[in-house]
């Protein structure tokens, strides 16, 4: 079983306020980043914080309901209440479209990683690669690539997303990524 | 698929694991994130101990000169 599920299911079963802090705790050290970058890319930086907070707050209070056994639900999971909390509340602040990040700001994050995980032969130019399809795509591809490779939403989470169907964001990802290629050929 | 767009798709989805974990880097949890986490799950927890509380029924007092010497109402 996926480790953040055990810790998760650990929380739920645990009774003393102390333990329950301490799985909290280990689970939102894993969970807390990648949210924050989901929400810092959907609301202007000087609310995202607190939508972050809102977030977090949400998931704390229904986590001993989830009922998932994957890593992969609970991730669905913690995204939908960022969406929904997102959409609720901070609609006014939300940006109309997603910003891109500067290929310098990605080489950035890509070196943080390589600090941990050296990159290997040839990865560069795939990753250079990458950013050329993500840089040239139309926003609206861009903003459909961004989530689903990027941040790593599922076809169904891209769906919800951008409120079409499942097929409707798997043709659409699947489209997009064939003209930026054709493009760049 | 053709490979081109496999390959493609491998670039894009080696960046997304880099972006992801060079963010995780750069940003770990912050003091005010953790704080959020401790006050809510505290938070919760009372709530619960308040729910349980109020489910558990309280011992009644001692009846006095009723029963035969226990003290006890007899649990119906």
């Amino acid at each position: 079983m996926d480790e953040l599920v055990k810790l998760v299911r650990s929380y739920r079963l645990t009774n003393g306020l102390t333990d329950r802090a301490q799985f909290a705790e280990a689970i939102f050290r894993v969970i807390e980043p990648e949210l924050t970058l989901f929400v810092f890319k959907a609301v202007r930086p000087p609310f995202a914080d607190d939508v972050v907070q809102e977030v977090l707050k949400a998931i704390v209070t229904s986590l001993g309901s989830f009922s998932g056994a994957t890593g992969k639900e609970l991730w669905a999971w913690c995204y939908r209440i960022a969406r929904n909390k997102i959409n609720d509340q901070y609609r006014a602040q939300a940006n109309d479209r997603l910003q891109p990040m500067a290929p310098e700001d990605l080489w950035g994050l890509v070196d943080s990683s390589a600090e941990t995980a050296p990159l290997a032969t040839g990865e560069r130019l795939d990753l250079e690669y990458a950013m050329k399809l993500l840089a040239d795509s139309k926003p609206e591809c861009g903003e459909y690539l961004w989530k689903h490779y990027v941040l790593g939403l599922d076809y169904g989470e891209v769906a919800e997303e951008q409120n079409v169907n499942y097929d409707a964001a798997r043709m659409k990802i699947g489209r997009c990524l064939e003209e930026v290629r054709k493009l760049i050929a | 698929m053709p490979p081109e767009q496999t390959n493609a798709e491998a670039a894009l989805t080696k960046l997304g694991q880099r972006v992801r974990a060079g963010w995780a880097k750069q940003h770990p949890i912050s003091e005010r994130s953790l704080e959020t986490v401790r006050s809510t799950v505290r938070q919760v927890w009372e709530q619960e101990q308040k729910v349980k509380h109020t489910r558990t029924p309280a011992p009644k007092p001692p009846s006095k000169g009723k029963g035969k010497g226990q003290g006890f109402e007899p649990e119906v």
